[in-house]
């Protein structure tokens, strides 16, 4: 027995980022039982499941803005984009749940392609410019487009069918939502360590080196950029089936300000990061900020909030919070050290 | 005929109400080397800032336009001071990621200061006129005339002036022209300022038909960066060129093609003519040295 316990540490021990993930995933589905036995308040649940969502949709931006130096303005059009389709795909077309995923990540997938082909030939900052133009051009098709999109009063999806046969409810969406987001954790951290994150980094040490080294630049970019409108579109498509409804006004340019303070303010490059970001993001503001006795009244208090802590923390603290954690260890190991040299000395 | 006056003299209004605020981003863009995505924000607050002033004080409208751009000029002080003089070292990602922070702060501010109601903004002079069956108000004169006056004047003081030396040389090399003796952290403070306040000349220019609400600059703004992109990061007028072309463009295409989508169409027009002009109509192809 004993002896058993110590393999399940071992291995826990030797796949590390492998094994923090899944129990980390295993933590979370335990959730939605707290919630059935009372414990947790169910309005947790929904919080926390669309923290989730916008993790997925972060983890891209990350890969984005972390290793290619790019920013999208665009990520709440791309991420509405795959609400509305999955919407439309599952609900008036009466088409399974597989097909809606595939066919609503890949458009959004095609119109990023698109927006790169024109935008990231020249200079890193006309992305974020395009994606500007591109989300509002979107937005405008969530409003104008009556007959897909039902305009202003929103549309509605239900909770998916997996397989055709598999209906799932509340708890069951919850679970898929966690499985897919240690999915997309394992994919992005093999990702980064594979040929293309390395040819990424290397880009972002110096884009004249890398180029030297025989890395297209371009063909990186546009693939990074790629990956993030898919992220944002898995994201957008499991946002549709867990909240059931969207409408036009959820997916303004304050979506996507948000999930760029989700990356600076948890850590860029770091996939822990940005989950812990995404919580301080999405969380702090509904679990503790609404809660407070005057603060809680103002309207734009969490905006605010997310606004001066990027600032802050790209000044002072670039790396992220994340990093705090070691830094603290660190500087509480220097402090002991201090004091056992003012002991020997005395 | 008419109709081409009419949608000509309207160009020139809408033209140089986003040259205005292309010229506060290219200025803010040369000097201290960063999209300045707040621009719009800013002007919209200092709006909201010069609408408090007229309901409480009653002063007439081209008063308070002087007034707000005053506060702006105050807050663009403030800006570079407390947030974008401490950032030299940044990174240039990054430096755009705290301008899209100034947004959201800015954006946070104005309901909790102001309200979320829309405000109305008057017309700076009422009455219209008729040329040769086109009508134009002379409120529409007006801001044509103060935004092409204004616009030659700062050229003229770019070009002529100890100051616009100042700004070319800062622009072309910060760091030599610090050890020139030119004072580079007063010429980013300056156009700061003059964004801020060129940005909310270019929001109360406006706010009589859109009125003074949270997201009236939000389209001047995507179209303002458009500019700059159509216009080439790379001279002054370049910009402010491309704006009275946009202008045109989006009149004439919500006139004779969908009103509706003019918007859309625009923003993909411009997209495609990067396609082919990569550098913008009048940029120059740069090239970098390792």
């Amino acid at each position: 027995m004993d002896k058993g316990k110590n393999k399940l540490i071992q291995l826990y021990k030797s796949k590390k980022p492998y094994s923090d993930y899944i129990v980390f995933g295993i933590l979370l589905i335990i959730l939605p039982i707290l919630v059935d036995l009372g414990i947790v308040k169910y309005s947790y649940l929904t919080t926390i499941a669309s923290i989730l969502i916008f993790s997925i949709v972060a983890l891209g931006l990350n890969l984005l803005v972390g290793y290619s130096g790019l920013i999208s303005l665009g990520t709440a059009g791309f991420m509405g984009l795959g609400t509305y389709l999955a919407a439309y795909i599952t609900k008036d077309l009466n088409l399974p749940f597989e097909i809606s995923l595939l066919i609503s990540v890949l458009v959004p997938m095609v119109i990023g392609i698109l927006t790169g082909l024109v935008s990231l030939r020249i200079e890193g900052y006309y992305l974020a410019i395009a994606t500007l133009a591109i989300s509002e051009i979107l937005r405008k098709g969530f409003v104008e487009f009556e007959a897909v999109t039902n305009g202003f009063s929103g549309k509605q999806a239900s909770y998916p069918t997996l397989l055709g046969f598999i209906e799932l409810g509340r708890n069951g969406s919850f679970i898929m939502i966690v499985v897919f987001l240690i999915g997309i954790m394992i994919l992005t951290y093999n990702l980064i360590n594979s040929y293309t994150g390395r040819a990424l980094s290397t880009m972002r040490g110096s884009e004249a080196a890398a180029q030297a080294m025989g890395i297209n630049i371009f063909k990186y970019r546009l693939l990074s950029f790629a990956i993030a409108v898919a992220y944002s579109a898995i994201g957008g498509v499991l946002y549709m089936h867990f909240v059931k409804y969207t409408y036009p006004n959820a997916w303004t340019l304050t979506l996507s300000l948000n999930l760029l303070a989700v990356i600076i303010i948890g850590g860029v490059r770091s996939i822990p990061g940005t989950i812990l970001g995404s919580f301080i993001v999405f969380g702090v503001p509904d679990l503790i900020l609404k809660r407070l006795p005057i603060i809680g009244d103002i309207d734009g208090a969490a905006y605010i909030f997310n606004g001066v802590l990027i600032i802050i923390i790209i000044l002072f603290y670039p790396l992220g919070l994340i990093h705090i954690r070691n830094d603290l260890k660190k500087l509480m190991f220097k402090f002991k050290k201090r004091k056992e040299s003012y002991s020997e000395q005395a | 005929m008419s109709i081409f006056i009419q949608i000509l003299l309207n160009s020139l209004e809408t033209g140089g109400v986003y040259a205005l605020a292309a010229l506060g981003i290219i200025l803010i863009f040369r000097t201290s080397n960063t999209t300045n995505y707040a621009q719009g924000s800013i002007s919209m607050f200092n709006a909201f800032i010069a609408t408090y002033i007229l309901m409480g004080t009653g002063l007439p409208a081209f008063a308070v336009a002087i007034l707000g751009m005053l506060s702006a000029f105050l807050v663009g002080v403030l800006v570079d001071r407390i947030v974008i003089a401490r950032a030299q070292n940044v990174n240039p990602v990054s430096k755009q990621i705290i301008t899209l922070g100034l947004i959201m702060i800015f954006l946070g501010l104005a309901p909790m200061l102001f309200g979320t109601d829309p405000l109305q903004f008057p017309r700076f002079i009422y009455g219209a006129h008729t040329i040769m069956g086109a009508n134009i108000s002379y409120n529409a004169i007006l801001n044509i005339v103060i935004g092409i006056v204004i616009m030659i004047f700062l050229f003229i003081m770019l070009q002529k002036s100890k100051w616009g030396l100042a700004v070319r040389a800062t622009a072309s090399n910060d760091i030599v022209a610090r050890m020139m003796g030119i004072p580079t952290p007063l010429i980013t403070m300056g156009s700061w300022a003059i964004a801020a306040a060129l940005g909310t000349l270019a929001a109360l220019m406006i706010a009589p038909t859109s009125s003074v609400n949270l997201s009236m600059m939000d389209g001047v703004q995507i179209i303002a960066l458009l500019a700059c992109v159509l216009g080439g990061f790379q001279t002054f007028y370049g910009p402010v060129v491309a704006a009275y072309i946009i202008g045109f463009a989006s009149n004439f295409i919500s006139f004779y093609i969908s009103s509706i989508w003019s918007d859309s169409i625009l923003y993909v027009l411009i997209l495609i003519t990067i396609l082919f002009k990569p550098n913008g109509l009048f940029g120059k192809k740069i090239v970098k040295k390792v």
